[in-house]
């Protein structure tokens, strides 16, 4: 069976299955730097010269640099907050002993299946209330009450992991609580955390509709509200509309390629729960 | 030695850690919850519940309001068909990958790569495959023969669906697929080198081997992609806002227009909750059948 390498029908299909897979987000990418009359070629019969000056005037007239910013800050809020909650809440859930733990176990899962999206009506009442519309900050509160859930499910399997003994020794020489968390569970468990942000950064980075319905005043657009800009108001310019994609893809994308083994462990030992 | 008291003090300093995140989900989960089963039962003008009204949004929902029945019906329909589709998807390419010899991060991060992609620019892309005369529809079906130039898929009522569908299931399979693909990898190998030296065939060992012990992973994966999809909103407003005459709205859709647009929002509320008890009853109903406890496959 293990002789010669052979091409097998299968990986045959496969190939022609990724190329498939791979058509829009290539044509995307390329679409971007194309007349907008060459839209419709194919991804790899590149015009030349590159129409560069798509990218110049999607980001000038799209205001994609306010919103790049806009997009950064929320997305690096959000993953501060569910990083700290979520460790705390992990460590607490894997590794002490919380009164009550099951029933504690429940409610911090409770978002898993309570999604923001049947919320969002009393969700917006209320941050009209709070003065919270048009607020960043109060955008990445909601980001992260829809991403602590599965950080913490996440991080609790990592945890579980760490050796008791490890921390039992550190607990007989004095250390406190907070001192193994921070010297022994956080350090050793630093692929898994890395997973969280990596996964939480792009959820964050490409919410739609909480965005959508916090934010009204075109200067907190974040990349995703300045992109639909794009599709109403310049639909007959549809080499500006690719570049304006591209350039809001550009940041997840290579997230993923450069950390591609950490973000599809994270993710599956995340829902494997291991 | 730890008194009683000395536990219930420790017991407090554990619970500290967790004090944060049930801090937010109580402000910004639960609240809102409560808050908004009190606004279901409410009148409402401008953001503001006023009239206290019961169950009445609930029965104009239910029996009163044809859109909202066509928008359950979508979400539950386009639900059905891409939790199926997207594990079998997932699993077959999964089953694939798993198999080739050379290249298999490639592979991974072709059929992944639609996950880190914004909804909108999926939505935005998806649209001009779609469009008649220059979309890739138009022109693969015309080249193979068929009459398709001038075929919109997202402007036909009766396609409509099934074309937001497509994209859909070509964002999320790779998703399932990764999770297969990690899990076939840590499949005992000695089952299979006993299979086949007992003459199992190719599809035998998938149906007798290869499916009941991935039952724990198409179990977390239905109940994931049950809950991931009958809350879908993004793509399909960024696709079509829910038309063509209302073929592809969804109930987050009717949701977002009754309140936001319409500023009904007493009676948004009162459906965002009646999709809210589907996903528990679905999800429920789904842990029960499909639980893999219950399951003989994996003895």
């Amino acid at each position: 069976m293990r002789g010669l390498p052979r091409l097998r029908w299968s990986t045959a299909l496969l190939f022609v299955l990724a190329l498939v897979w791979l058509y829009p987000v290539v044509w995307t990418l390329t679409g971007a730097v194309r007349p907008t009359a060459d839209i419709y070629r194919a991804p790899w019969d590149l015009t030349w010269p590159p129409a560069i000056g798509n990218i110049g005037a999607a980001w000038e007239r799209g205001q994609l640099g306010a919103a790049l910013v806009n997009s950064a800050s929320v997305t690096a809020m959000t993953v501060a907050i569910v990083l700290v909650l979520s460790i705390g809440a992990a460590y607490s859930l894997a590794k002490l002993r919380p009164p009550a733990r099951p029933v504690l176990f429940i409610l911090v899962l409770a978002p898993l299946i309570i999604p923001t999206e049947v919320l969002i009506v009393p969700l917006f009442s209320m941050f009209r209330g709070l003065g919270l519309i048009n607020s960043l900050p109060g955008l990445a509160l909601v980001n992260a009450v829809a991403n602590v859930s599965f950080a913490t499910l996440l991080l609790t399997g990592y945890f579980r992991t760490i050796p008791r003994d490890l921390i039992d020794a550190a607990r007989v020489d004095g250390a406190g609580r907070l001192d193994v968390l921070l010297r022994i569970v956080i350090p050793l468990a630093r692929p898994g955390i890395l997973a969280v942000a990596v996964l939480v950064s792009v959820l964050t980075w490409n919410d739609f509709s909480g965005a959508l319905v916090l934010l009204q005043d075109p200067d907190t657009f974040t990349v995703q509200l300045a992109l639909t800009r794009f599709s109403t108001f310049y639909a007959t310019d549809q080499g500006l509309t690719f570049a304006g994609m591209a350039i809001v893809i550009l940041p997840p994308l290579l997230l993923f390629l450069l950390l591609q083994r950490s973000f599809i462990r994270g993710l599956t030992a995340g829902v494997l729960g291991r | 030695m730890a008194t009683a008291q000395h536990r219930r003090r420790d017991g407090a300093i554990d619970l500290a850690f967790l004090l944060p995140t049930l801090v937010l989900l109580g402000g910004f989960l639960f609240y809102p919850l409560v808050y908004g089963i009190a606004l279901s039962a409410h009148d409402s003008q401008g953001f503001e519940p006023t009239q206290f009204v019961g169950l009445e949004n609930y029965v104009r929902a239910i029996f009163g309001d044809a859109v909202f029945h066509r928008s359950l019906l979508n979400t539950i329909l386009f639900t059905g068909a891409a939790v199926v589709l997207q594990t079998g998807i997932g699993l077959f390419l999964a089953l694939l990958v798993a198999g080739v010899r050379r290249g298999r991060t490639f592979y991974l991060v072709a059929f992944f790569a639609p996950f880190v992609l914004a909804s909108v620019a999926v939505g935005a892309v998806w649209k001009f495959l779609y469009a008649p005369f220059f979309g890739i529809a138009a022109t693969v079906g015309s080249a193979l023969g068929f009459d398709t130039l001038t075929i919109a898929p997202l402007a036909d009522a009766d396609t409509a669906l099934w074309a937001v569908m497509a994209a859909f299931l070509w964002r999320f399979a790779g998703f399932s697929m990764v999770v297969y693909v990690a899990a076939i990898q840590a499949l005992p190998r000695d089952y299979y080198d006993l299979a086949v030296l007992e003459g199992a065939s190719w599809s035998q060992r998938l149906r007798h081997i290869t499916w009941p012990l991935l039952w724990p992973q198409t179990f977390t994966l239905v109940l994931l992609s049950t809950i991931g999809t009958l809350r879908i909103f993004d793509m399909v407003w960024i696709m079509t806002a829910g038309g063509p005459a209302h073929a592809t709205e969804t109930v987050a859709t009717h949701v977002y227009t009754t309140a936001f647009r319409f500023l009904e929002v007493g009676y948004a509320q009162a459906m965002a909750m009646i999709l809210l008890l589907v996903i528990l009853l679905l999800t429920v109903v789904e842990y029960r059948i499909l639980s893999p406890r219950a399951d003989v496959a994996s003895s």
